[in-house]
């Protein structure tokens, strides 16, 4: 039995337990004023999983030792292949309506800088936050951004933590905004569906897969051209994303940083 | 991005800060996971849609093979693309209208639901998550909150605005 459990297999049967209630569950739509409201699978599947965390509910530490919860880390990566797989066969079909679209996917790459623009003056002026605004409002603080604020200024320091707070937040609510906001942006009616798909691409693989599945939610006769162009909105931010942050994002944070707070200088940047 | 080792805290080990190196990962036994991987995305599928494993079964042994091979060229190609971007690419390719056997591709694929094949990652993903990762978000407070929130609307929107005008003006 423990061996079993060393293995993972308990962590296995938990997830396979923590599908089928989720898939049985299904999507489920909330008509709200301004829209729809869409709660998907893998939002329950996180949530439960959250429950049942070993660090949450002590009585599955037994079931999900510490090995078996690195294994966990390890099925993330792995488990999520064969939905990038399905994902790219969206694609294909779909090349004429991409190429298209061709300028737009690249240039909507430099849209994700609209998060300094709004987050940097919420945490600056609102909220009053200090350097750890740097980290936090720069980018989406996912796992390449946060390898730039780990190598610029380390971890331990203000910007560290901001980078990491955004981080550690996005990796516990990311996957349910990403699937409430898109459908209640579409139902404004302003934008284009296209320019929703596309733009479903800047976060992570759960971001992605929880946009799409939103949008497709909201617009199912168009579920073709919506994953083609994520998909390749996120095959792009693979090549891009590292760039962007590095030599436009966290430059710009900082010079806009020190133009709104000239005395507060950085203690250990390198 | 090897620099950081002495001001930075033992959270770092706790959080994937470095994407693994694939260049160090074990195809062979992720190929083994990616079997209880793929056993997972069938039932889900299963739940989900109605589809039966017997009948999704030949378009997952595709998206099987397509994750394998993404595995493979991330390993023993000389320069460096993580396994997922390969794994994209090959997809792409294979089923471009015109590429052998694209049309069979497809409607293989097709007896499988996009969003049902998440639905094992999140699972893992909600059951992973650290001790370290919990505290940095209990530690940060509703400020990080506030400005994480606002960080996601803003990626989004502003690339959606992009985006949106650049498709008007190519009308």
């Amino acid at each position: 039995m423990s061996k079993f459990i060393e293995r993972g297999w308990a962590l296995h049967l938990t997830v396979l337990c923590i599908v089928i209630l989720a898939e049985a569950i299904g999507i489920r739509r909330i008509q709200i004023g301004i829209g729809t409201v869409i709660f998907l699978p893998i939002l329950y599947a996180f949530a439960v999983g959250v429950m049942l965390n070993p660090h949450i509910l002590k009585k599955t530490a037994a079931l999900i030792p510490p090995r078996a919860g690195k294994l966990a880390g390890t099925m993330i990566t792995i488990a999520i292949m064969p939905f990038i797989a399905k994902f790219g066969t969206t694609v294909g079909p779909q090349i004429g309506p991409i190429i298209e679209a061709g300028p737009a996917l690249v240039l909507q790459e430099i849209g994700n800088l609209g998060t300094i623009a709004i987050a940097f003056p919420v945490a600056v002026f609102l909220l009053r936050m200090g350097r750890e605004a740097i980290g936090a409002t720069y980018s989406i603080d996912r796992e390449p951004n946060l390898a730039i604020i780990a190598d610029r200024y380390g971890l331990n320091s203000p910007e560290g933590a901001g980078a990491m707070g955004v981080y550690a937040t996005g990796t516990l609510i990311g996957t349910f905004v990403f699937a409430i906001m898109p459908p209640l942006i579409h139902g404004l009616g302003i934008f284009d569906i296209r320019a929703l798909a596309m733009s479903c691409g800047v976060g992570s693989g759960s971001m992605l897969a929880a946009c799409t599945g939103g949008l497709v939610a909201v617009a199912p006769g168009q579920q073709e051209l919506i994953l083609a162009l994520a998909a390749a909105s996120n095959i792009l931010t693979y090549a891009t994303g590292l760039y962007v942050g590095l030599f436009v994002a966290l430059p710009l944070t900082e010079w806009l940083y020190g133009k709104c707070r000239p005395h507060d200088v950085p203690q250990n940047a390198r | 991005m090897k620099s950081t080792q002495s001001n930075t805290s033992a959270l770092e080990n706790a959080l994937p800060i470095e994407s693994e190196d694939e260049r160090k990962t074990d195809v062979v036994r992720y190929s083994g996971l990616l079997l209880i991987a793929a056993a997972l995305g069938l039932v889900a599928n299963w739940v989900g849609t109605g589809t039966t494993p017997a009948v999704a079964l030949p378009g997952m042994v595709i998206l099987y093979a397509l994750s394998v091979a993404g595995l493979v060229l991330a390993r023993y190609v000389p320069f460096y693309l993580p396994s997922i971007a390969w794994t994209s690419l090959l997809a792409i390719v294979v089923t471009i209208p015109g590429f052998p056997g694209s049309a069979w591709t497809l409607s293989q694929v097709g007896t499988l639901n996009f969003l049902v094949l998440a639905t094992p990652a999140l699972a893992y993903a909600g059951l992973a998550l650290t001790r370290g990762e919990f505290e940095i978000a209990r530690r940060s407070g509703w400020k990080i909150v506030i400005v994480a929130i606002c960080v996601m609307f803003g990626t989004y929107i502003g690339s959606v605005i992009i985006a949106d005008l650049v498709l008007r003006l190519g009308q």
